[in-house]
């Protein structure tokens, strides 16, 4: 689906990234972490080819982004930007998904029935104006417009920031759906409890560069990684370290709580 | 446009001036674009904002800024070219439409005014930092705190504003927007596109005045009157 080539990206003549070498395959669930400033919006940013590779080279889905437009990206990339308000422009939830939906499907039935699954799966109300609509509703009706085009990669940039608990935990499990209906997932997040739930792989991004890679539960253990990008691990994770053998190993909390009953039994057995 | 309007640090003898010097010195070279109908002069007046801009080290920006201008202008020239029909003919078009000599003259001399009149402006922001001229504003010439603030803002506002415009039309192209082609269609397609800029506007604007409220501001204006 992705595949990167040495690739870097530089904005007014500073680097920001440099020497990305990896490459992403359909279905996986990707999570990019790093500190502020490590250019993980700028990675994001050179998926769809808003960003172009100043070296190296980006394949998306086949596609040279040194060459394909954004529109023709477009067609296989879903783009969620932090702030939903810079997505959203009609005054009904209807004409919002509509608004996209214009521009890649040429048959109005097929459009109109992508449109209906977008409302039914998001739960949206089709006549309500997403320009005056909660700040969780507003990202929900953005999502849902990127959504409704089938994209089979979905970059979402932060796409939790300023949500509650409950609204997090709800567009999470939108996105983990489509994962298992088989899009290929890339998260820019700070979140590491998220990352820790819903990613298959774990790219840490420092000082534009790439300093790990792998599945979550094993990164967040790196000490060297973690110092490196500021990232401080679940709490979980840090109690189950602490813990020592052998419960340094689990990463979740019931996993962590079975552990501990099982102990006690055995040491009072 | 980018970084328009908004301050470059500097030591130059410009970046020195007080900063009611140099806003007289922008009105009066945007006052004289006015005064004057002569194309050569404007054109002198623009090469001289130019000069100024290179004075005070930012000479790039500037240019920058006069081709975001001349842009800007070339679309106002031809709007207005083709619908001035007095003087004499060079070229005649259908539906009644013609480019005469006179509105060739016309249309150039608006849009250097246009040019000459904003450039100066420009120039004197980039070289004054806007806490300098709001208090030059409000302490010399006795403008109510109220008015200088609003104006600083208003300055201030618009490379922000200017940037989330990049942002929207960024969060559009990624959606399959295709913003080039005719001039009619990319106005047909950024139309839609302001919407959600003037919708943050408002918002940031209602807590940037919230902002200030609860920081005290009108206590402040207040005080200013009863002196």
């Amino acid at each position: 689906m992705i595949r990167m080539q040495n690739a870097g990206f530089a904005y007014d003549g500073r680097t920001v990234l440099r020497g990305l070498n990896l490459h992403i395959r359909p279905g996986e669930f990707v999570a990019v972490a790093g500190p502020n400033g490590a250019g993980k919006t700028s990675f994001a940013k050179l998926l769809n080819g808003l960003n172009r590779p100043t070296e190296g080279e980006v394949f998306v889905d086949g596609l040279d982004t040194r060459r394909a437009r954004v529109s023709a990206l477009s067609r296989s990339v879903g783009f969620l930007f932090q702030n939903p308000d810079r997505q959203l422009c009609r005054t009904t939830v209807r004409e919002e998904l509509l608004f996209g939906l214009r521009l890649h499907v040429r048959d109005e039935a097929e459009a109109a029935r992508r449109l209906e699954r977008a409302l039914a799966d998001f739960a949206l109300d089709p006549e309500e104006n997403p320009l005056t609509a909660a700040r969780a509703e507003r990202q929900r009706i953005a999502l849902a417009s990127v959504v409704a085009l089938g994209p089979r990669l979905l970059v979402l940039d932060e796409p939790t920031t300023g949500l509650s608990h409950a609204e997090c935990r709800r567009t999470m499990e939108i996105v983990r759906r489509l994962h298992r209906e088989g899009t290929t997932v890339v998260l820019i997040s700070h979140d590491m409890e998220l990352i820790l739930r819903y990613a298959e792989r774990m790219l840490v991004l420092a000082g534009g560069t790439l300093r790990a890679d792998g599945a979550p539960h094993d990164v967040l253990r790196r000490a060297d990684v973690l110092a490196e990008a500021a990232l401080l691990p679940p709490e979980i994770v840090q109690v189950a370290s602490a813990l020592g053998e052998p419960f340094a190993g689990l990463d979740t909390d019931a996993a962590l709580a079975q552990a501990l009953i099982e102990a006690r039994a055995s040491a009072a057995g | 446009m980018k970084g328009m309007l908004q301050y470059v640090h500097g030591t130059t003898v410009l970046h020195r001036l007080p900063p009611l010097c140099k806003l007289g010195l922008a009105v009066l070279l945007s006052a004289l674009c006015f005064a004057t109908g002569n194309l050569l002069l404007l054109a002198l007046l623009i090469g001289g904002s130019v000069a100024l801009g290179a004075l005070a080290g930012i000479g790039k920006q500037t240019l920058r800024t006069l081709l975001g201008l001349c842009k800007f202008s070339s679309i106002l020239f031809l709007l207005q070219v083709f619908f001035i029909s007095e003087g004499r003919v060079l070229l005649a078009l259908p539906l009644g439409l013609a480019v005469t000599v006179e509105g060739i003259v016309f249309s150039a001399r608006l849009c250097l005014r246009l040019i000459g009149a904003t450039l100066p402006l420009t120039v004197m922001l980039a070289v004054t930092r806007l806490p300098d001229l709001t208090r030059a504003l409000e302490r010399t010439l006795r403008v109510p705190y109220r008015y200088a603030f609003a104006l600083s803002t208003a300055i201030r506002f618009i490379p922000i504003l200017a940037r989330d415009f990049s942002a929207v039309v960024e969060a559009q192209t990624a959606r399959g927007v295709e913003l080039d082609g005719n001039l009619l269609r990319r106005v047909r397609l950024l139309l839609p596109l302001c919407v959600p800029l003037l919708v943050s506007s408002v918002r940031r604007i209602e807590s940037a005045a919230l902002s200030a409220e609860l920081r005290g501001f009108h206590l402040r204006a207040q005080r200013r009157e009863f002196r």
